[in-house]
C-alpha cells in the first residue's frame, strides 16, 4: 500500500462538488417537508430540471460565442424553473387533490424519468436532427482561488472549483435566510407543525405549500444541473442514480434543519470520494468500483439506524388539510 | 334596568341569526345584545349551539339567516381574519398552537412586525415583539415568557398564549369557548381574575362554560340555549345557580348525586408497587399500591399531571410498566394486550376522548361498537351485520341521551363535545365489566348531564362493581368516592375512605402537603 499515493486534494475537491449538489437538493426537500408535504419526488424534480437547463444550453447553442460561460449560467436558472413547474404537479396533486403524498412522490419519479428520456431523444431526432438520447453540455469552467488555495490541506477546497459551488452556496445561503428569518419561512414551518394554526391566524396554509413546493421543484432543479455538469457533462436519463433519495436521507439525518443537512452532505460527499480515491491504493479492480459507489448509501443506512430515533419530523408532515373539519 | 345602564354602548347585536346543520338547527332565531365593557356567559346544555354561535361571530360559520351588528353597523363575518379585523378575538376548545415556536413567534403568527437588514432584507422582528408581549402580559396579569417553546409549557400557559394572541392584536370582544374546561382549580381562579382584569380595561367578553359558579363569580349577564333557541337573559345579580340549571334543561336539578355504598365486598383490582417511566426514563408513577373492591367506587384525586393518567392507562393496558403488579381478581395483568384486557374485564373511560376514545371520522353506531364489532351479533362467519350496528345504537342513544343529528348513523366529528363524551360512556359502562376506569367522566358536560352519568356511576357500583374514577374535579371526587386517594408527583400520598377526608384537606393533599407539615 502507498498511502503517500492518496490524492488528498482530490478527495476534497470531488467531495464537495458532490456535497453541494446534494444539499441544494436535499434544502428542496426540507421546503417541502417543513411546510407538511412529503417530497419523495427529489428524485424526479432534480432530473426535469436538469433536463430544461440542458435542452437550454443544446438549443442555445449556436447564439454564443464558443468560449462563452453565459450558457452554462443561465442553464441554472432554466433549470430552476423547470424543477419549480414540475413541482407544481406534486403540489397540485397533493394540495388541490388531496391525493397520497408518497405515491403522487412516485409518479412524478416515474414520470420524469420516462417524460425526460422520451422527451430528449425526440427533440434531438426531429429538431436537431440526430439521433441521440442526451444532450451535451460544454465543459464547465473551474476556478482556481488566489492565496485561499495556498492554505495547506484545506487549500484544496479552493482549488479546481466548479462555479455552480458559489451559485449553490448563495441560493443555500438565501434559502436559510428565507426560512428562518422571514415571514414566508415562518409560515412555512408552521404549516407543517399545525396548519389549523396557522389557517386561525388568518394565512392560507394551501398557498404556502404550493410555494414551498415550488421552491422545493427550483433548488432540486439546481442540484440536478450542477449533477449534469459535474457527473458526465451531458443530460441524459443516466442522472437518476438516485441522489434524490440521498437527499432525503441527508435531510432526515440533518433533521429538517438546513446546518445539519448541510454537515450530512458533507459526510456523504466526502465517503463517496475518499471511497473512490482510496480503491486503487488498494488495488482494487474495476468490479470493486460499483460497490464504493455504494459507499454515501452504507453510510446513510449505519447513521439513519444510529440516529434515527432522536429524528423529530415536522409534525404535520404528509397531513392532508381540510379546512372543513373541526 | 337603571338609567345609567340603559345608555352602556352596544358592541355586538344578532338579529335573528339562524345556522343549520344537516338535520338540526344548531341555533335558531338568536336575537341578544352584548355591551361595550361587560362579561357575558353564554349556557347550555351539550349540544346547545353555544359552540356553533361563538363561531358564527368569530366567521368560522355563518349564518343561514339573520344579521350581525358591531357597533351599530351590519358586518358580514365571513373569515376570521374578518373577525380580527372588526376586533373580535376567540379562544378555541381545542388550542391552535405551533408547538415548537416559541410563545412569541406564535402570538405573531400571521400578523408579523417586519424590518429591514441593510435596508433591503426584510425580516421578522421578533425582538420588538417580545417586548411589545412582555409588556401586554404584564398589564393583563398573564404570566408567559416570550421566548419559551410551546412544547414545554403546560396547557394553563398555553392558554394565556392564546389569550395574548387576541390582545395582541388589540381584539375589544374576546370569546372564551369552555376555557375553564381542562384547568386545575387553582388555574382557574387566576383565569378568572384574567378575565376580571380585562373587563376593567374596558374589554368585552363573552364567556361559554357549564360551571355555573365561575358564572356567578365574574359575569355580568348571562344568556341560557336550549335546543339552539335562546331561551333566556338575565342579569347574574337577580339569578341563582338553581334557577339557571332548571332553565337550561327544563326541569329541576339536583346538585349532589350522593349515595353511599351498600356493601364493599372482595378485591377486584389490586395495584402493587406500580412504577410506569415516560421516555426519557422519569417516573410518572412512583411505587403506587392500593386496591379497589367490588361495590365501591375508588377515587383518585390529584391536581393534573400529578400521574392520574397514567396510572389508569397502564390498568388498561395502553402502557407497559416499568415495575410492579396489576392484578384482576386473580389474573395478572401485565403479560395481556388491550384487548384481551378489554375481554378480562376493564372498561376504560379515557382522558382523550377524541383520540383514544373514538374513530371521529366513523359514524355512531360504529364507535358504539368498538369494543364488540369483531363478536356475534356483529360479526357472524366474519362479515358485518349493518343491523345490529344500529339496532345496537339505538338503544344506547335512547339509553344514554345522546344527541345526535342523524341518528345511528351520524359522523361522531359532527357531535358537540358532550355528546361525543357521552357515546363513550354508554359504550363502556354496556360492556359489564367487573372494573370500570373513568377517566374525567364528565369533562365537557353540562350539569344535567353530569348529574345523569353520576347516577349511573353509582348505579354501577351499587351492581357490583369496582369501580376507579380519576377525575381534577373534587367536588365530583368528594361527591362520589367510597375511598379517596390523593396521588402527588407520581406518589399516592394517601389513601382513606371518604367519611374520614374532608374536601379541604384533600385539597392539602393534592397540593403536596403531608400529615407531618
Ligand atoms: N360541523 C358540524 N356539522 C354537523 N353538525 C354540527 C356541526 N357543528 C355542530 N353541529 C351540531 O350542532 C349542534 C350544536 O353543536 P355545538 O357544538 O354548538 O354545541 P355546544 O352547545 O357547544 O355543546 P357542548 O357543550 O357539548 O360543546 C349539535 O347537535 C352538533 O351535533
Ligand atoms: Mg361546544
Amino acid at each position: 500500500m502507498n498511502f503517500a499515493a492518496i490524492n488528498y486534494s482530490a478527495i476534497i475537491v470531488d467531495g464537495l462538488s458532490f456535497a453541494l449538489p446534494l444539499l441544494i437538493i436535499a434544502i428542496g426537500g426540507i421546503y417541502s417537508e417543513r411546510s407538511g408535504i412529503v417530497n419523495l419526488a427529489l428524485e424526479g424534480l432534480l432530473g426535469f430540471g436538469a433536463f430544461t437547463g440542458a435542452l437550454f444550453v443544446a438549443s442555445t447553442v449556436s447564439l454564443f460565442a464558443v468560449t462563452s460561460d453565459v450558457p452554462m449560467y443561465l442553464s441554472f436558472v432554466l433549470a430552476a424553473l423547470g424543477g419549480a413547474i414540475f413541482a407544481m404537479l406534486h403540489a397540485a396533486l397533493c394540495i388541490k387533490f388531496m391525493a397520497n403524498q408518497v405515491i403522487s412522490g412516485v409518479v412524478i419519479n416515474i414520470l420524469s424519468v420516462a417524460l425526460t428520456g422520451f422527451l430528449t431523444s425526440t427533440i434531438n431526432a426531429n429538431i436537431f436532427g440526430q439521433a441521440s438520447e442526451r444532450f451535451m453540455l460544454q465543459t464547465s469552467p473551474r476556478w482556481d482561488i488566489p492565496y485561499l488555495m495556498e492554505i495547506p490541506i484545506l487549500g484544496a477546497a479552493f482549488t479546481r472549483v466548479y462555479p455552480f459551488i458559489f451559485i449553490i452556496l448563495i441560493v443555500a445561503a438565501f434559502a436559510w435566510y428565507l426560512l428562518y428569518k422571514t415571514r414566508f419561512g415562518l409560515h412555512v414551518r408552521a404549516a407543517g407543525d399545525n396548519p389549523q394554526a396557522l389557517d386561525a391566524a388568518g394565512i392560507n396554509v394551501a398557498r404556502v405549500r404550493f410555494t414551498a413546493v415550488a421552491i422545493s421543484g427550483a433548488l432540486a432543479g439546481i442540484g440536478g444541473m450542477s449533477f449534469a455538469y459535474s457527473i458526465s457533462t451531458n443530460f441524459s436519463p443516466a442522472i437518476y442514480m438516485g441522489f434524490g433519495f440521498l437527499a432525503i436521507a441527508a435531510l432526515i439525518f440533518g433533521n429538517w434543519r438546513i446546518v445539519p443537512t448541510f454537515a450530512a452532505c458533507l459526510i456523504f460527499g466526502l465517503t463517496r470520494s475518499a471511497a473512490f480515491q482510496l480503491l486503487p491504493v488498494f488495488d482494487a479492480g474495476a468490479a470493486v468500483i460499483d460497490l464504493a459507489m455504494t459507499a454515501p448509501f452504507v453510510v446513510t443506512l449505519l447513521l439513519l439506524a444510529i440516529f434515527g430515533k432522536k429524528n423529530k419530523m415536522p409534525r404535520a408532515l404528509g397531513e392532508i388539510y381540510d379546512k372543513s373539519k373541526r | 334596568m337603571s338609567h345609567n345602564e340603559q345608555h352602556k354602548e352596544i358592541l355586538l347585536e344578532l338579529r335573528n341569526v339562524t345556522k343549520h346543520f344537516p338535520g338540526i338547527t344548531a341555533c335558531d332565531a338568536i336575537s341578544l345584545e352584548i355591551e361595550q365593557g361587560e362579561i357575558y356567559a353564554i349556557l347550555g346544555e351539550n349540544g346547545a349551539g353555544k359552540s356553533t354561535l361563538a363561531s358564527m361571530i368569530f366567521g368560522l360559520y355563518q349564518p343561514d339567516e339573520g344579521q350581525i351588528f358591531m357597533r351599530g353597523k351590519k358586518v358580514h363575518i365571513d373569515s376570521p381574519n374578518k373577525a380580527v379585523a372588526l376586533d373580535i378575538g376567540m379562544v378555541h376548545q381545542h388550542f391552535k398552537l405551533i408547538s415548537n415556536y416559541t410563545v412569541a413567534q406564535n402570538i405573531i403568527l400571521g400578523d408579523e412586525p417586519k424590518k429591514r437588514a441593510l435596508g433591503v432584507f426584510p425580516y421578522v422582528d421578533i425582538k420588538s415583539a417580545e417586548d411589545r408581549i412582555e409588556q401586554l402580559s404584564k398589564d393583563y396579569g398573564l404570566e408567559v415568557d416570550p421566548r419559551a417553546t410551546i412544547s414545554k409549557i403546560g396547557v394553563s400557559t398555553q392558554q394565556r398564549v392564546e389569550i395574548l394572541k387576541m390582545l395582541y392584536r388589540d381584539a375589544e370582544l374576546l370569546i372564551f369557548d369552555e376555557p375553564t374546561a381542562m384547568l386545575t382549580p387553582q388555574e382557574i381562579e387566576s383565569l378568572l381574575t384574567v378575565i376580571d382584569n380585562l373587563r376593567s380595561q374596558g374589554k368585552t367578553v363573552i364567556f361559554i362554560t357549564h360551571k355555573l359558579d365561575e358564572v356567578m363569580q365574574v359575569c355580568d349577564r348571562c344568556a341560557i340555549l336550549a335546543g339552539g333557541k335562546l331561551v333566556d337573559v338575565s342579569h347574574i345579580k337577580d339569578t341563582s345557580p338553581a334557577k339557571m340549571a332548571a332553565k337550561m334543561v327544563g326541569r329541576d336539578i339536583e346538585f349532589s348525586a350522593k349515595r353511599p355504598s351498600k356493601q364493599i365486598e372482595e378485591t377486584v383490582l389490586s395495584v402493587q408497587n406500580l412504577r410506569v417511566e415516560d421516555s426519557t426514563g422519569f417516573p410518572r408513577v412512583d411505587d403506587v399500591s392500593f386496591e379497589v373492591r367490588a361495590g365501591e367506587i375508588f377515587a383518585v384525586a390529584g391536581v393534573s399531571g400529578s400521574g392520574q393518567v397514567e396510572l389508569a392507562d397502564t390498568i388498561a393496558g395502553l402502557v407497559r410498566p416499568k415495575r410492579g403488579k396489576v392484578m384482576l381478581k386473580e389474573q395478572d395483568l401485565a403479560k395481556l394486550n388491550v384487548r384481551k384486557h378489554t375481554e378480562s374485564g376493564i372498561a376504560y373511560i379515557p382522558e382523550d376522548r377524541q383520540s383514544v376514545g373514538l374513530i371521529l371520522d366513523f359514524a355512531l353506531d360504529q364507535n358504539l361498537a368498538l369494543r364488540s364489532y369483531y363478536q356475534t351479533p356483529y360479526c357472524k362467519t366474519s362479515l358485518l351485520n349493518q343491523k345490529a350496528f344500529s339496532d345496537h345504537a339505538d338503544k344506547l342513544i335512547a339509553d344514554f341521551d345522546i344527541r345526535c343529528a342523524r341518528g345511528a348513523k351520524t359522523p361522531v366529528r359532527g357531535m358537540s363535545g358532550g355528546n361525543q363524551q357521552k357515546a363513550i360512556v354508554g359504550r363502556e359502562i354496556e360492556q359489564d365489566a367487573d372494573l370500570l376506569i373513568f377517566v374525567q367522566p364528565t369533562r365537557g358536560l353540562d350539569i344535567g348531564a353530569i348529574m345523569s352519568i353520576r347516577k349511573r356511576i353509582l348505579d354501577e357500583r351499587d351492581k357490583g362493581k369496582a369501580i376507579l374514577l380519576i377525575s381534577l374535579e373534587l367536588d365530583e371526587v368528594m361527591d362520589l368516592a367510597d375511598t379517596i386517594g390523593v396521588m402527588y408527583a407520581g406518589k399516592m400520598l394517601e389513601v382513606a375512605p371518604a367519611t374520614d377526608l374532608s374536601m379541604t384537606k384533600v385539597g392539602e393533599y393534592m397540593m403536596g402537603v403531608t400529615a407531618n407539615d
